[in-house]
């Protein structure tokens, strides 16, 4: 079927950058004029987004691919192009949208910052280069807006840049994920050279690693270069180990968070591996090291989530956590449930994000211990807040839990019981670290507030993008219903390639609701009802709880283990440069000076000198002619 | 019309017009001066973007300006009669090709920021104007020239005028500097010269044989001296038992290697290599802010110019043996300098280590030799010379006001100082390598080259790009984030006048990043030709 709207996609990232021009020549000047052109821009590119995605959405229009040279000579030749399939449709779609909500929200949440122009050049940038990552055609120009996304989010961490913490979060988030992506660039400098024809198109990765004609690149290359894109999308996504900047970037304005760190930069580590899905699915070794990480990280995050205190970084957490599951549904070989995650999660972690947000920008503290009682004080922040949670600790019929079931389901389909327990724990404990958030922060009493009665409710402008993400994160799943046979997004997502998988029918689902539900009834028995002791845990396990509390000693390690060696080392380079190299050029000049002292001295017109040395000279020269018949 | 006019000497000879006519101008003229100099600085800038122009990207070298300057007679006497004439003939040779053009537009450039950012120059204004305009002149003409001892003539000048520049308008510690300076690149001269007397005496011979005539020539030629390299029927190439016992021109293997790694040695502390480099922490520490512009935008590229053009094209089959030595140093660069750079605790020093970071990955993509790779080389010239430029632009306003650049007593500039702000962490990321700038695209192609032959290597390059995130992050949100400091306040943003080298710089660096074919264009045959040539010798 033929396509319209698919050949002005390359509009889309066009309209954001259009105001971002705009915004940054115009300086600061204007502030209402750069909301509303930033929003009309977003607005623009979400638009344009959905003409392109209903274009597809009957699933049989073709592919549309345009590129140009960007670096072309006899010998070689970089192209930068843009491919619109259905599953860059529907991304350019998730993002524009969040971007067009996040800007309205940020209309009033920043409101009174001085330099709210600036922000919003920044997530014009921002939009942009996610858009244009989202449509790259190859993987050189995805890793060009791969790190430009990486430096808006460095901006706008430091956003408010005389904060120390935000300074030492935003150089941490941009180092932390330049390793990643120092992984990432390897893997295209690989791709150029051992692909044939120097292609790195995504088309022609695929169709090169397709089955049929894997012969092309060795085994232990392809698992080389799967590994080290994933290592470009751990950076990314947040995955253990380098996970360590995301919570940071929570000292980032809260829209940011919501935007960036929650439903569109970060999930960028899966929409990557799902764009070169075909190395991964070429190497089991590469599959099952995503599938381990993926797991362990969601486990692992969920654990810390149970014990922070401060509301951002425990969203936070969760996001690390939700980006694990995604991981290891691409592990487990499920595309689908990987790609059908990011989506749901992409709404219900933004809606939380920005009730998060909503909740901040009213008590004016992050700390979950000194909020309560909010529930009656603001109705609109807590409804949806509640759909969110919901929505992310897997209550049916939340979008949640049915990309959550999809990916349980492929796991334990996939033969992989232990990781299908680790995703279950992980489910448990998101309930948990959910509903107990959720008591402190709009249950209980206000104690800590005083003037208790008056609302707190934020104004419209930050309430109605709560209410339109409230609905695709309740409704979403409702796109991929078990019972109407698996594999509908599947397909669509995939075309013929697609191959039906798993089902694993009620067991699945029964198994992960009644988790879900055991988690957040301990939450509320804790934290609602007072069944349970909130200090019993650290009563018993001391050692355990500090060790969620300092979040693993993961950043303590790193700080000795790579940081300090790393500052020793230069701190020896500096002394090999002073003194053994420096020192070298000061002998050479020193001894320099020392011969034209030497020689000075012996100008000194005594004819008894000049007779001595001519004398030893005389010797010398005897010495070593004669010298010569024995040696 | 365009053919008879001398192109390229009015373009390297602009500003020595510009210093005649400083001559004239009375020293109290404050404004005339600075006038006249900017304008002398900004010719060879239109003429180079009007060569940048007319230039066809096909043809090999054009332009080209040859008459013999001077024929030096020698003994006729010890030859035997048949010899016609026998003398050392000097030329004036001057050509383009793709390899010179992105060099003389980029120093062309430079010289014109730099003419623009010598408004804080406040005393002997007018004899600080004409050694800038002779420093000038010698660093178009060292891109420009095909004649040894042209280049070499060129390659001093600067030398001079940098002494002068440093020793009277530099900070503190200036005369130190400038010795330094002198002592360390004169060294460099010797040696340089060295290996171009031995390359004329041996390769630069000729025998013109006509029916009644026979010519023995020495020249200093480039294009002479390297077809004799190449041709295995020259002079040059026959061993002597081939000759009848005696051939006072045959280069042996062993003499190529001592002259191949004379000139690595010579354009190696230019560029340049650890462990040669301590003289240039100095200068950029001490010298005037124009004059580090021009020094580390400009002056350092005639070291990597140096070593491609005299020593890897004349000794290609030495250069491919060399590449593995020549790609480590290069590593060795990176490191080092990255995390050097990472201990300073001086803006200056930290950006001087930056640019010995940065010319390592000049030297990884000569190693590579490929056309992706040698084509990454030529590119981080320009992309590193544009970028550090504006970063000592910066450093400089920044010291202007703040009276240091000691990252200990600077920080929060971004509130008083925006613009500045801005522009130092655009300058920040290009120099780290963000797409979309220039800094880039002259990695990537570098390290996309070397991969092909040397994958370690390459991949522990890369790795340093983490490192040179960390010292750029490090002293840039040092500068510009966290609390302002005290008296901070007060601190005025940039004025127009800095404000149009910092935009033109940047503005440069981004149009090379996203449009890069706009220099790749123009190199890519010359590239082609010079791998053809390293090629054929290898």
């Amino acid at each position: 079927m033929d396509t319209v709207y698919s050949h002005y996609a390359w509009l889309i990232p066009i309209f954001p950058l259009g105001a971002f021009l705009i915004l940054a020549a115009a300086g600061r000047g204007m502030r209402t004029a750069g909301i509303v052109t930033a929003m009309a821009a977003s607005l623009a590119s979400f638009l344009l987004s959905m003409l392109v995605l209903v274009e597809r959405l009957d699933g049989r229009a073709a592919e549309y691919n345009a590129s140009y040279d960007w670096i072309a000579t006899r010998g070689f030749q970089l192209t930068i192009g843009f491919d619109v399939t259905n599953l860059t449709a529907v991304m350019l779609a998730m993002v524009s949208l969040i971007s067009f909500l996040v800007c309205m929200y940020s209309a009033g949440y920043m409101k009174n910052d001085e330099r709210i122009t600036v922000f919003y050049a920044y997530i014009s940038l921002f939009t942009f280069s996610m858009l244009g990552l989202v449509l790259a055609d190859n993987l050189l120009m995805l890793y060009m807006f791969w790190e430009l996304v990486g430096v808006c989010s460095f901006l706008l961490i430091g956003f408010w840049y005389a904060k120390p913490a935000a300074k030492a979060a935003a150089k941490k988030a941009f180092l932390v994920t330049r390793v990643g992506d120092v992984g990432l660039l390897i893997a295209v400098l690989m791709l150029f050279w051992y692909m044939p024809e120097h292609e790195l198109s995504f088309s022609a990765i695929q169709n090169v690693f397709n089955e049929g004609q894997s012969g092309l690149i060795a085994q232990g290359i392809t698992t080389v270069i799967a590994l080290l894109i994933f290592a470009g999308a751990a950076g990314k996504s947040g995955q253990f180990p380098l996970h360590v900047w995301l919570p940071d970037a929570m000292e980032g304005p809260t829209p940011i968070s919501a935007l960036i760190h929650a439903a569109t930069m970060v999930a960028a580590g899966v929409f990557l591996i799902a764009r070169t899905y075909s190395i991964f699915e070429a190497s089991a070794a590469a599959m099952e090291t995503v599938a381990i990480i993926g797991a362990f990280t969601a486990l692992f995050a969920a654990s810390i989530a149970l014990v922070q205190k401060d509301l951002k970084r425990i969203l936070a957490y969760s996001a690390i956590s939700q980006l694990g599951f995604m991981m290891l549904a691409l592990g487990a070989g499920s595309l689908t449930g990987g790609i059908f995650h990011l989506l749901t999660h992409a709404f219900f972690q933004a809606l939380l994000f920005l009730g998060a947000g909503s909740v901040i920008h009213a008590v004016h503290t992050r700390n979950i211990h000194e909020m309560g009682g909010l529930g009656r004080r603001m109705r609109v922040t807590a409804f949806t807040f509640a759909i969110g949670a919901l929505a992310l600790a897997g209550i049916p019929p939340l979008s949640g839990f049915w990309s959550k079931d999809a990916i349980l389901a492929a796991v334990l389909d996939k033969g992989h019981p232990l990781l299908f327990a680790a995703g279950l724990a992980a489910s448990l404990l998101t309930a948990m670290y959910m509903s107990r958030l959720f008591i402190l922060v709009f249950g209980g009493k206000s104690g800590a507030q005083p003037g208790s009665r008056k609302s707190l409710e934020s104004p419209l402008i930050m309430t109605v993008p709560l209410i339109i993400l409230a609905v695709p994160a309740a409704l979403l799943g409702l796109v991929e219903l078990p019972w109407e046979g698996w594999g509908r997004l599947g397909s669509w997502l995939l075309g013929s390639g697609y191959s039906p998988q798993h089902d694993s029918g009620a067991e699945v689902m029964i198994m992960s609701t009644a988790v879900a539900a055991l988690g957040l009834y301990i939450g509320w028995l804790v934290y609602g009802k007072g069944m349970i002791s909130r200090s019993a845990a650290a009563a018993r396990l001391p050692w355990l709880v500090n060790l969620l509390d300092n979040k693993y000693y993961i950043d303590e390690l790193y700080h000795y283990c790579i940081v300090r060696p790393v500052l020793g080392l230069g701190t020896l380079l500096v002394l090999i440069d002073r003194y053994v190299v420096g020192g070298a050029v000061r002998l050479a000049g020193g001894l320099a000076m020392l011969a034209g002292r030497a020689g000075t001295r012996m100008q000194n017109g005594q004819v008894q000198t000049y007779g001595l040395l001519a004398v030893a000279g005389l010797v010398v020269l005897i010495v070593a002619v004669a010298g010569r018949r024995f040696w | 019309m365009a053919e008879t006019i001398p192109w390229l000497t009015l373009l390297v000879f602009t500003p020595i017009l510009g210093v005649c006519v400083l001559l004239l101008v009375p020293r109290r003229q404050t404004r005339l001066l600075r006038l006249t100099a900017v304008v002398s600085a900004l010719l060879p800038f239109m003429l180079s973007l009007w060569l940048f122009g007319q230039y066809d990207a096909a043809t090999a070298d054009q332009f080209r300006e040859q008459t013999a300057w001077m024929d030096v007679a020698l003994n006729r006497e010890a030859l035997n009669g048949s010899v016609t004439s026998f003398i050392y003939q000097f030329q004036y040779d001057l050509a383009i090709d793709g390899l010179s053009l992105p060099l003389v537009m980029l120093a062309a450039f430079i010289g014109c920021m730099a003419a623009l950012a010598s408004v804080n120059i406040r005393k002997r204004r007018k004899s600080y104007y004409v050694w800038f305009l002779l420093l000038e002149t010698g660093m178009l003409g060292v891109f420009l020239a095909r004649d040894l001892l042209l280049f070499f003539l060129f390659f001093e000048l600067t030398l001079v005028a940098m002494f002068f520049l440093i020793a009277i308008w530099g900070y503190f510690d200036r005369e130190k500097a400038a010795n330094t300076f002198l002592i360390y690149n004169g060294l460099g001269s010797a040696v340089m010269l060295f290996a171009f007397i031995l390359l004329i005496y041996t390769a630069g011979f000729q025998a013109v044989e006509s029916a009644d005539r026979v010519e023995l020539v020495y020249s200093g030629n480039y294009d002479i001296i390297a077809a004799n390299l190449l041709n295995p029927e020259a002079y040059v190439n026959l061993a002597p038992n081939l000759m009848g016992g005696d051939n006072p021109f045959y280069l042996s293997g062993e003499m190529k290697w001592v002259v191949f790694i004379l000139l690595l040695v010579a354009f190696g502390i230019k560029l340049p290599v650890m462990p040669l480099h301590t003289w240039m922490l100095h200068v950029h520490k001490e010298a005037p802010v124009p004059v580090v512009m021009i020094h580390s935008g400009v002056l350092l590229k005639m070291g990597a110019y140096g070593v491609l053009r005299f020593g890897m094209l004349l000794f290609p089959a030495e250069a491919r043996e060399a590449a593995a030595v020549i790609a480590w140093l290069g590593l060795a660069n990176i490191m080092c300098g990255a995390l050097l750079a990472l201990r300073q605790q001086d803006l200056k020093l930290v950006l001087a280590y930056s640019s010995l970071s940065h010319m390592g990955i000049v030297l990884l993509g000569l190693a590579s030799f490929n056309e992706i790779g040698v084509q990454g080389a030529v590119f981080q010239l320009v992309s590193h010379g544009l970028i550090s430029a504006l970063l000592f632009l910066i450093a400089g306003s920044i010291q202007e006001r703040t009276g240091t650049t000691e990252l200990a007593r600077l920080g929060g500039l971004s509130r008083s100082m925006p613009f500045i702000s801005g522009v130092l962490l655009a300058a920040g990321l290009a120099s780290l390598g963000m797409p979309g700038l220039s800094g880039f695209v002259g990695e990537l192609l570098s390290f996309l080259g070397l991969f092909e032959s040397m994958k370690a290597v390459t991949v522990l390059a890369a790795a340093g790009m983490v490192i040179t995130a960390a010292y750029v992050l490090r002293s840039v949100l040092g500068i510009t984030f966290g609390p302002l400091r005290e008296n901070g306040e007060e601190l005025k943003d940039a004025r127009l006048i800095e404000a149009v080298p910092m935009i033109a710089l940047l503005a440069f660096i981004i149009l090379l990043g996203l449009y890069p074919s706009v220099l790749n264009g123009t190199t890519a045959d010359s590239v082609q030709e010079i791998l053809s040539q390293l090629r054929a010798g290898g």
